[in-house]
């Protein structure tokens, strides 16, 4: 369970404080949901997913994660340009686990991102595609409540996205998943629930149809 | 679940091991570089004490004057410099939230401490080649001092590395103000040339303290200042260090938003 409470965000800009970004939002994201966040750009639902990972503070009120909470998935933020795929996944593996555990997450994720010799080489010289398949590969190694994904599932090559969707919706089974994603399909395969931001607010629709609907009718008024 | 001591414990050794790879893995050689880089200056300046200049410094060789000298400036700069930048250099890793502002810049402390341990031993022993005496008259204050120097240099890290984030101009003037410190600390010069009153003002520096006992543990036959003092090196480390952990305390929101 994620309870959002009445959270403010608002980041510092050249010229002092910047404009809120997020006005009071509210709400509480029971386990085993899956929820998609909706909103044109810069309406904060990167900024939200940040906050409820726990990477980013709210300027004011509070996010509690009573359960595990994973890093948003998708872009490679934590991976190092010069360090090979290998080393990026072992600091990643560290971090987040028992000394004992690494071996056979390493063995897993090498197997699933299949970028074959790649894997020893600097994750500067990856193409989009490659960095995609081994940060997916590296995201689905461990066992999290409620995965964060940041448009995610639109990566790689058709073969790896086929694998990559067949993986998230077994992981969407089991787990709770709160994702962002502009993609309407992408949303409507994987979320019952949708969250609408808005001009700082947030609207909770129980059926992500709704959450859409209203989406398209603000923009299309 | 974990302990928050063992995710502590695992970020420390992850990070610790990752910037140790990524400072090894960077360019040909690059360990050799590693090693270089702090002993360059010590080297050259040896070389010019000991062919150009050769005499007793204040009753110790010219050469372990300089070198004991350097050796803990540079142990108490390069942490403290490392420590400062290392915030916004990690800033990618921040996207975990198991790492926290206040763990890089620990971890960068006890690399350099590493990296720094490794190159004295190394310079030690290529000075032993040339029939100097290396091994310290009172090894434990030698070691004690390299301590203090560098806890000294964690402490002004942790507290420049939060100023620095906060206000980025406080960085440049940092890097001001270390500039003469190579001049007001007795690299150079030994304490006791410096007469009193200024001495007293001199070894209020705590790194000048640490210069000092650090020379006079390598060798008895040189003359240290009375009011220097061992005790001194450490309280102002502690403080700092204490400070610092405050302070990453206070402002960690502030710190690991981007």
């Amino acid at each position: 369970m994620i309870v959002v409470k009445d959270v403010y965000k608002r980041y510092k800009s050249e010229h002092g404080p910047g404009k809120w970004v997020l006005q009071g939002l509210s709400f509480t994201i029971p386990s085993q949901t899956s929820v998609g966040l909706i909103g044109s750009n810069g309406a904060g639902k990167s900024t939200l997913l940040r906050l409820i990972g726990g990477i980013d503070q709210p300027s004011r009120g509070s996010v509690k994660r009573k359960c595990r909470v994973s890093w948003p998935l998708g872009f490679g933020g934590g991976l190092q340009g010069s360090l090979s795929g290998r080393q990026n996944t072992k600091f990643i593996c560290r971090i987040h686990g028992h000394e004992d555990e690494i071996k056979e997450r390493m063995k897993f994720i090498q197997d699933f991102a299949e970028i074959g010799e790649a894997f020893e080489e600097p994750v500067k010289t990856y193409s989009s595609g490659m960095r995609a398949r081994l940060t997916f590969a590296i995201s689905l190694a461990f066992k999290f409540d409620v995965y964060l994904s940041d448009e995610l599932t639109s990566v790689g090559d058709a073969v790896f996205r086929k694998k990559a969707q067949q993986a998230f919706k077994d992981l969407a089974q089991t787990s709770g998943l709160i994702m962002v994603s502009h993609d309407a399909n992408v949303l409507k395969e994987f979320c019952k629930v949708g969250i609408w931001l808005n001009n700082g607010q947030a609207h909770w629709f129980d059926k992500i149809d709704d959450a859409l609907n209203s989406y398209h009718q603000s923009y299309t008024k | 679940m974990r302990t928050s001591f063992q995710v502590s414990l695992s970020v420390w050794k992850a990070l610790f091991l990752r910037e140790a790879v990524f400072r090894l893995s960077t360019g040909r050689a690059a360990w050799f570089w590693l090693l270089l880089e702090p002993l360059s200056h010590v080297l050259m300046l040896m070389v010019l004490f000991g062919f150009v200049y050769h005499k007793v410094v204040n009753g110790i060789d010219g050469v372990i004057f300089i070198m004991t000298g350097l050796l803990g400036y540079f142990t108490f700069i390069r942490t403290a410099t490392q420590c400062m930048n290392s915030v916004s250099a990690n800033i990618a890793l921040f996207t975990f939230r198991q790492v926290k502002p206040v763990d890089t810049v620990l971890v960068r402390a006890m690399l350099e401490g590493f990296i720094m341990l490794i190159s004295i031993i190394v310079l030690l022993l290529g000075l032993s080649l040339f029939n100097y005496n290396v091994i310290p008259e009172y090894m434990l204050g030698v070691i004690l001092s390299f301590l203090g120097l560098w806890l000294l240099g964690m402490g002004c890290g942790l507290v420049f590395s939060v100023g620095k984030e906060l206000v980025p101009e406080i960085g440049n003037i940092i890097n001001l103000l270390l500039r003469p410190l190579y001049f007001i600390s007795g690299i150079m010069f030994p304490a006791m040339i410096v007469p009193q009153p200024y001495r007293s003002i001199l070894m209020l520096n705590p790194l000048a303290n640490g210069l000092e006992i650090l020379r006079g543990s390598f060798s008895s036959s040189y003359h240290i200042p009375p009011e220097t003092s061992l005790a001194y090196l450490f309280g102002s480390a502690i403080v700092l260090i204490y400070f610092g952990l405050a302070l990453h305390l206070r402002f960690s929101r502030q710190l690991s938003s981007l």
